[in-house]
């Protein structure tokens, strides 16, 4: 079994962009109270931002990644000030109308700009293998998986021990009564929801570094993400987190491992998020890690 | 001409699949997402029945009213038991496990080459080979089961899904069983979903994964948005209209690998500006008593 060691290592790889894509979806969510069904394909928006300054118009690494990050923000804005917040006061399902209107829109304006090839990003140097014992990696790799575990724990920095993260904490506990307590609302959601797009854009760069990019795989992130909020409870970040590197490990050893006679197609991979939801809304709706009264 | 009787078919089949759509999202303002999954499982059914097991075109269609149907009750005895984000989030999810299955499981529906030569329907040894010969069948079945669905949308029936969409509780108090009338509407949904992926088949001669993706769910959402959800001839109107739309952009000299995304794109623009011109009305929330 010399390939279990290289399995663990995919997962963590897979699990760490599910994590950074999952947190903030997660944040938001926990925030609005709204399902930005989008969030993936901002996700895929902000690498085809990327991969144009990059290799279209050739700027530098960090020429690029500003630009990016502006115009993520700018999009991210645009998003929740015209998508979200003009339709949540009237009901729950508007937004999720008008935030799968956006994803198709934003879907096929990067097909008409880009067109529906692949794309992928060169990561030079940083794409050579490295032999360690059993395992295959590259410095690209240990990049996702350090650079996911930093920004992580930032965050959990950021909720934990400062007075913005107790705001944002407070509001997704009880909302009224963080108002009450004279937190400003517009305020903290515009700032969690342009972080929790900005997190996404680069769990994309990542992405298009690693494998490519493609304007049609916004959709599968989206429901990555939410397979594993669902897993770890809806709202709660660390849930969701736990759940992405659970996501990651039944994906990579469900069709990596060799069940002989019942051995599944690589094909299959994306089929266990669907089915965790489904099993874990049958089963255990509140989620795995959540001790709080079921919401369903 | 051809183009014409093309675009009537069209429209024709997705009558079907529109008003049926209104059903569980309109009636019952149920956030359905999984209805183009029926649809798929209409269109492959019909496609391996007359490809691989050689049947007719009755019992075809047939055979995937009931196996959409069957999908409907899985569907729905595992969605019905959520609320809210949940339900869109599980509908969701089996839909994308439909599509997971139609590229995936090779050996029954060869992935994402589709099953090409899916043969017209033949009825007592007269085919309808001619383009304008399957638009009588098309328009016969349509109008049969618009028939139905009126009267479906003017029955008592129609009454429990508006009044749970309203008050669920209120609903229950009356003695109506909930559950039952919502599970009966994603069964009669899906139901005549089946249909019109049979007709989708039997139409195109050849069906792939790329005709029942993502992109044709937020069509039908659009459909049933800008009819209004509920309105029964308000989604006929939108069928025809948003099928119609995107068809003058065929005249204007653009590749066909931007005519498509082009097309997703004006959809999904005008359900934007429908909902946000009707964001008070659409989908209220639940009625406080």
């Amino acid at each position: 079994m010399d390939i279990i060691p290289q399995l663990i290592i995919n997962a963590l790889i897979t699990g760490s962009i599910y994590a950074l894509v999952a947190v903030g979806f997660s944040l938001t969510y926990g925030i609005l109270k709204i399902l930005n069904f989008a969030h993936g394909h901002l996700m895929m928006v902000g690498a085809y931002l990327f991969y144009a300054f990059s290799v279209d118009m050739g700027l530098g690494l960090p020429e690029a990644a500003i630009a990016t990050v502006v115009l993520t923000t700018v999009l991210a804005l645009i998003t929740l000030c015209v998508f979200i917040l003009p339709f949540d006061r009237y009901s729950q399902m508007l937004p999720l109308v008008t935030t799968l209107a956006l994803a198709t829109i934003l879907e096929s304006a990067v097909s008409m700009g880009f067109g529906v090839n692949v794309k992928s990003l060169d990561s030079g140097a940083a794409a050579e293998s490295l032999e360690v014992g059993p395992i295959y990696i590259t410095k690209l790799q240990i990049v996702i998986i350090g650079s996911a575990f930093v920004i992580l724990s930032s965050i959990a920095y950021l909720m934990h021990s400062t007075s913005f993260g107790r705001q944002v904490r407070a509001m997704s506990e009880r909302f009224v009564a963080a108002q009450a307590i004279a937190i400003h609302g517009p305020r903290v959601k515009l700032i969690v929801f342009v972080l929790g797009t900005i997190l996404s854009m680069y769990a994309g760069i990542m992405v298009g570094y690693e494998t490519n990019l493609q304007p049609t795989m916004g959709h599968g992130y989206t429901m990555k993400a939410l397979a594993a909020m669902i897993l770890g409870g809806l709202g709660n970040i660390w849930g969701a987190t736990l759940g992405c590197y659970i996501l990651g490990f039944v994906e990579n050893f469900g069709v990596g491992l060799d069940f002989g006679a019942y051995s599944l197609p690589a094909g299959y991979k994306d089929a266990f998020a669907y089915l965790i939801i489904l099993v874990v809304l049958l089963v255990k709706p509140e989620g795995l890690f959540s001790f709080r009264r079921r919401a369903a | 001409m051809e183009y014409y009787i093309h675009l009537c078919i069209l429209v024709g089949i997705y009558t079907i699949l529109a008003q049926s759509f209104n059903v569980t999202i309109g009636l019952g303002r149920l956030f359905n997402l999984a209805h183009v999954a029926a649809y798929a499982l209409g269109a492959y059914v019909t496609a391996l029945g007359s490809t691989e097991l050689g049947m007719g075109p009755g019992r075809c269609m047939l055979a995937s009213a009931l196996v959409s149907g069957v999908f409907a009750f899985l569907l729905g005895g595992i969605a019905l038991r959520l609320a809210g984000d949940y339900f869109a989030i599980g509908t969701l999810a089996f839909s994308s496990i439909v599509s997971a299955l139609l590229i995936n499981w090779k050996s029954v529906t060869h992935g994402v080459l589709g099953i090409p030569g899916i043969p017209r329907p033949e009825f007592a040894g007269v085919g309808l080979y001619d383009n304008s010969e399957f638009l009588v069948l098309t328009l016969w079945i349509a109008l049969v089961s618009q028939i139905l669905l009126y009267f479906l949308f003017k029955s008592p029936f129609a009454r429990v899904l508006r009044a749970q969409a309203e008050n669920r509780l209120a609903t229950m108090a009356l003695g109506r069983d909930v559950r039952l009338a919502n599970t009966t509407a994603f069964f009669i949904s899906s139901l005549f979903a089946g249909i019109a992926g049979s007709l989708f088949a039997y139409y195109l001669n050849y069906i792939d994964p790329t005709s029942f993706s993502f992109s044709e769910m937020i069509f039908l959402l659009s459909i049933v948005v800008v009819g209004a959800p509920g309105s029964f001839w308000g989604c006929l109107a939108a069928t025809a209209f948003l099928v119609l739309l995107p068809e003058p952009l065929r005249f204007i000299d653009i590749p066909s690998s931007i005519l498509g995304p082009m097309r997703q794109l004006l959809h999904s623009v005008v359900l934007l500006a429908v909902v946000w011109l009707n964001r008070a009305r659409l989908f209220p929330s639940q009625r406080e008593v």
